[in-house]
């Protein structure tokens, strides 16, 4: 079945929330921060490389210190946008500073069953059941394998693409690929769905998220893992997760600079390794609670946190991943949609080029099938509430205006009939019973999940692409299945 | 029949938190000069070559007087764009809304934006039972106390109808507002010249006199237009009478794309502003310098039955207006929340309204209505004035400038804490933890280590208001006054 064109957002307004002397002033902090405290890298390999690019590096401590010249030499060789390719040339996201495209969330661990409604825990086919739901949405512009395919222990993440590229045609972004031997699978992977390595090179068709760990440190497997891909080729975005006042400073303000710092810190290696490499910015504060100490996604606070990281990502001149649907609600109802719905209006506004976040609940942790459905609706909401508003002659319609006169109606007008067609209805609420009563939105959204995965089968994968991607996955689970065995668990 | 409800003594005397008005650094323009400019033009039009019908007498005497061409035979008044222009321009973009105690004053055009409560509902989920029933005066009551609490509520539409009290509800619903909150009243049903007598009559008890009353007007009157491009005998008559008093007036356009408005946005916004202007007009040839405010809440016909939808996809008329007006140099009552949900509380109530605050903080309305109903407008749950209140306050927190200092950015600390630590321990982080998190009504904890069903938190809160805050009460004798304007409106006009 056709997957239907992909509708982004193409904000007609621009908003600005940090002014210049403030985007200044947090530069020169997240400088003063890597030139002088520096971020902890646990990787020999990668301090080597560190090392041979001038940075100063303590091997006693794995403390890596840049100086403020060889950030911004390297962050000089970012580039500013770029195209995330899809299996079908027709969905590729095009980061060229037009358009917001957002994708699901990723990585959740329960999955509310479909069919028996039941939490269990997720797997491959889940993976792929999502991919198909989200390939039907126009809202969804790429996909993060939305759950972790539990049924496959190490090699989790390669069965998730394999599961998302044979469900959907777009761009597909793995946030769980993690270590150079993983990374080398997953690149023989994204080459074989490309067909060759110019395809490879101008609309790869993986893109890989890295967390950080704040405070201040990296992820040994996660850059060495980022160095395999930046040099094939894949775009590698950067995230920081620091949460205000357990692993930050308690200031929105001291938190934004130290995760920036975080992600400044590995792009400057990308583009120090692989210059001009594409690269993206992600910068995803929390709040502790403080009476718990728990993670929270959202404070009142959270809608500004979240998207100032937009306006510092763009101040480094590069693409942002923004995080739009943040919402620690348990399940789909008022919170989930109270507190999606200004994040992602801000980050459109600000200009982001890609979003996440659609589909996942509690923490980021689990999925509730029409929760894609009631997402997907939000971003339609804010898609047009950001259009322009069309004063021509035609819309403002004083002829018509005129023929009608006072105390009339409007619906003869051929006008009217034509109007009518071009407004935007939510597909979900104002949804009428049989009886005539109003249906719940939340429960329409899973009636169209039924009936998405009941007919939406996207183009298939070539048959020899499928089998050699099936191969690469087996050769994987050999490898690396062998090797997590021999280590004596999962790694 | 209901007895009329007044505060009784209280337990215990809570405080009323000062305005939380939105005061933001953030503007946003969303029209063009140009598209402005050309919407004006196409308003201009309407109204000189269109026209708007004035059923009344008293309306179309004035207009004639100063020079509007008046067909008698139809009612329907013609304005020369000149005319428009040189009348507006008599219209004051500042003025007080005045409250029973003058700390919650509202100066309109401070440069900040005050929301106040949803009006006119028709029925309500008890407070007790939980059943839906018809509204009453009560509810008219009991929905003030719990504004009057609320900081982010600046003024008081009375949220429904006291349908207990036939033809004289509008003036019940004035005394319930009064009786339980010393905020401003802002009634969107006071229609009609005898009516609108009366209530200025009752506003002239609180006042002290009919002068002190055109200096601190306590309440204003919201008149309903009738698309397309007719005003209503009794609200144009009401607004004629409380605009020789004072009181502020605002004209309030409902176009509905489809069935009473052209199915294209621009053209709906066109001819609501006509309508909304014509009434401003006549106020402004009527008394120079009269307090009035624009006000175009446009919706649309659902295609498949004609129904009335507040929310579509679209929600730009809850911005686009408030250009409008403001580039006639009026101030705005802003349209926002008032979801179609049936269902207080739940996903659809929430994605619909949740960032209409958002949006309208940008634009800079000077008032914005109404928070707290469902159904389109017309079904009262308790708990949805608390969760609007929420979205609310998120709003007000976004639209806040950020610091960026040297404390702030916290370098220092940064540096002392090093990789791959914690802040714990920092004396910075136990001085900014205590406003770095607003805790919204999504995360109260729950016993088992969760958060709490925010709607259940929204509802406890409604209990704990109306169990603990009373307002101060009118005095006796202004109570014992009140009474008999009532009790003398009930013969005359019931």
């Amino acid at each position: 079945m056709d997957t239907p064109p992909l509708r982004p957002i193409r904000p007609a307004h621009r908003l600005r929330v940090l002014d210049d002397g403030q985007l200044a002033d947090l530069r020169a902090a997240t400088l003063t921060i890597l030139d002088e405290v520096g971020v902890h890298c646990p990787s020999p390999e990668i301090r080597a490389r560190y090392a041979a690019h001038g940075a100063r590096v303590d091997a006693e401590t794995g403390i890596v210190r840049l100086s403020p010249d060889l950030v911004l030499a390297a962050m000089a060789r970012a580039p500013r946008g770029y195209t995330m390719g899809a299996r079908s040339a027709a969905h590729d996201a095009v980061l060229d500073g037009t358009a917001m495209y957002t994708a699901t969330d990723g990585c959740g661990v329960t999955m509310i069953d479909p069919a028996t409604r039941r939490r269990r825990p997720s797997v491959a086919a889940d993976v792929g059941d999502m991919a198909r739901v989200a390939d039907a949405l126009p809202a969804v512009g790429f996909y993060w394998p939305m759950l972790s395919a539990g049924d496959h222990r190490a090699t989790a993440p390669l069965h998730e693409l394999l599961a998302s590229y044979a469900n959907t045609v777009k761009h597909v972004q793995t946030e769980t690929v993690m270590g150079a031997p993983m990374a080398r699978w997953a690149v023989e992977m994204a080459r074989v769905v490309a067909g060759d390595e110019a395809t490879m090179r101008a609309r790869p068709m993986l893109s890989a998220l890295i967390c950080t760990i704040a405070p201040l440190a990296q992820d040994a497997e996660g850059m060495e893992g980022a160095m395999v891909l930046a040099r094939a080729g894949v775009p590698v975005g950067f995230m920081s997760m620091a949460t205000t006042g357990s692993t930050a400073p308690a200031t929105i303000a001291g938190t934004l600079a130290l995760g920036d710092a975080e992600i400044v810190a590995a792009l400057a290696l990308v583009q120090l390794e692989v210059p001009g490499a594409p690269v993206f910015h992600s910068l995803m504060t929390g709040v502790m609670d403080p009476r718990s100490g728990g993670y929270l996604a959202t404070s009142r606070d959270g809608a500004l946190a979240y998207t100032a990281g937009i306006e510092i990502a763009h101040h480094w001149g590069v693409p942002v991943l923004a995080g739009v649907y943040g919402t620690d609600a348990p399940a789909p109802g008022w919170q989930s949609a109270a507190e999606a719905a200004v994040a992602l209006t801000v980050g459109a506004l600000l200009g982001a080029e890609t979003g996440s976040g659609m589909g996942l609940l509690d923490g980021c942790t689990v999925c509730y099938p029409e929760q894609l459905v009631l997402d997907a609706d939000l971003h339609e909401r804010v898609r047009a509430n950001l259009a322009a508003l069309d004063t021509s002659p035609e819309a403002i319609a004083l002829d018509v205006i005129r023929r009608v006169g006072p105390r009339a109606h409007f619906l003869y007008e051929p006008h009217t009939r034509d109007g009518m067609r071009r407004l935007e209805f939510s597909a979900l609420t104002g949804q009428v019973a049989a009886d005539g009563s109003a249906r719940d939105a939340v429960d329409v959204a899973r009636a169209e999940v039924d009936r998405i995965l009941a007919t939406h089968h996207p183009d298939p994968l070539d048959p020899a692409q499928s089998r050699e991607l099936e191969r690469i996955v087996a050769a994987a689970d050999a490898d690396l299945g062998a090797a997590t065995a021999a280590a004596g668990g999962r790694s | 029949m209901t007895a009329v409800t007044r505060p009784s003594e209280p337990t215990t005397r809570t405080d009323r938190p000062p305005l939380e008005p939105i005061r933001t650094p953030f503007r946003m323009r969303f029209l063009s000069d140009d598209q402005l400019e050309r919407m004006q033009a196409a308003t201009l039009e309407i109204l000189q070559r269109v026209g708007v019908k004035f059923p009344s007498t008293m309306a179309l005497d004035v207009l004639e007087a100063h020079g509007v061409a008046v067909d008698r035979a139809t009612q329907v008044a013609r304005f020369e764009p000149d005319l428009v222009l040189r009348a507006l321009a008599s219209a004051p973009r500042t003025f007080t809304l005045a409250a029973r105690e003058p700390a919650y004053d509202i100066h309109v055009g401070d440069g900040a934006t005050y929301f106040t409560t949803d009006g006119c509902g028709t029925e309500t989920i008890d407070f007790d039972t939980r059943e839906l029933r018809p509204s009453c005066k009560a509810d008219v009551g009991e929905m003030a106390r719990i504004a009057d609490y609320l900081p982010s509520i600046g003024f008081y539409w009375p949220m429904v109808s006291a349908r207990d009290f036939g033809v004289t509800a509008p003036l019940h619903e004035l005394d319930a507002s009064w009786a339980n909150t010393v905020k401003h009243v802002q009634s969107e049903t006071v229609m009609g010249a005898r009516e609108a007598g009366y209530a200025l009559e009752m506003a002239t008890v609180l006042a002290g006199s009919r002068e002190a009353l055109r200096a601190r007007p306590l309440f204003s009157d919201v008149i309903c237009t009738i698309a397309p491009l007719v005003q209503d005998h009794a609200g144009i008559e009401a607004a004629l009478v409380l605009a020789a008093a004072g009181i502020p007036v605002g004209f309030l356009s409902m176009p509905t794309l489809g069935t009473t408005a052209p199915a294209t946005l621009a053209g709906a916004l066109a001819m609501g502003d006509a309508e909304i202007i014509s009434g401003c007009v006549l106020l402004q040839l009527a008394f120079p310098g009269t307090p009035v405010f624009h006000s175009l809440m446009q919706a649309w016909a659902d295609p498949r039955s004609g129904a009335y939808v507040s929310y579509s996809l679209d929600s730009r008329m809850r911005y686009a207006p408030i250009e409008q007006a403001h580039h006639w140099g009026l101030p705005c009552l802003g349209s926002a929340y008032g979801t179609d949900a049936p269902v207080a509380g739940t996903w659809a109530a929430g994605v619909e309204v949740a960032s209409d605050p958002f949006w309208i903080g940008f634009t800079g309305a000077e008032i914005v209505t109404g928070m707290g109903l469902s159904r389109t407008y017309t079904l009262l749950y308790p708990e949805g004035l608390l969760l609007d209140e929420d979205a609310y306050q998120r709003a007000r927190y976004a639209h806040m400038a950020m610091d960026v200092d040297d404390e702030t950015l916290a370098v220092d600390v940064v540096a002392s804490v090093g990789p791959a630590g914690h802040f714990l321990y920092e004396p910075h982080t136990r001085d900014h933890m205590r406003t770095s998190m607003r805790r919204a009504l999504t995360h109260e904890p729950a016993p088992d280590g969760g958060f709490r069903d925010p709607v259940e938190v929204a509802r406890e809160r409604v209990a704990w208001i109306r169990a603990n805050h009373h307002p101060e009460p009118a005095a006796a004798a202004q109570q014992a006054e009140l009474a008999r304007i009532l009790a003398a409106a009930g013969r005359e006009l019931g």
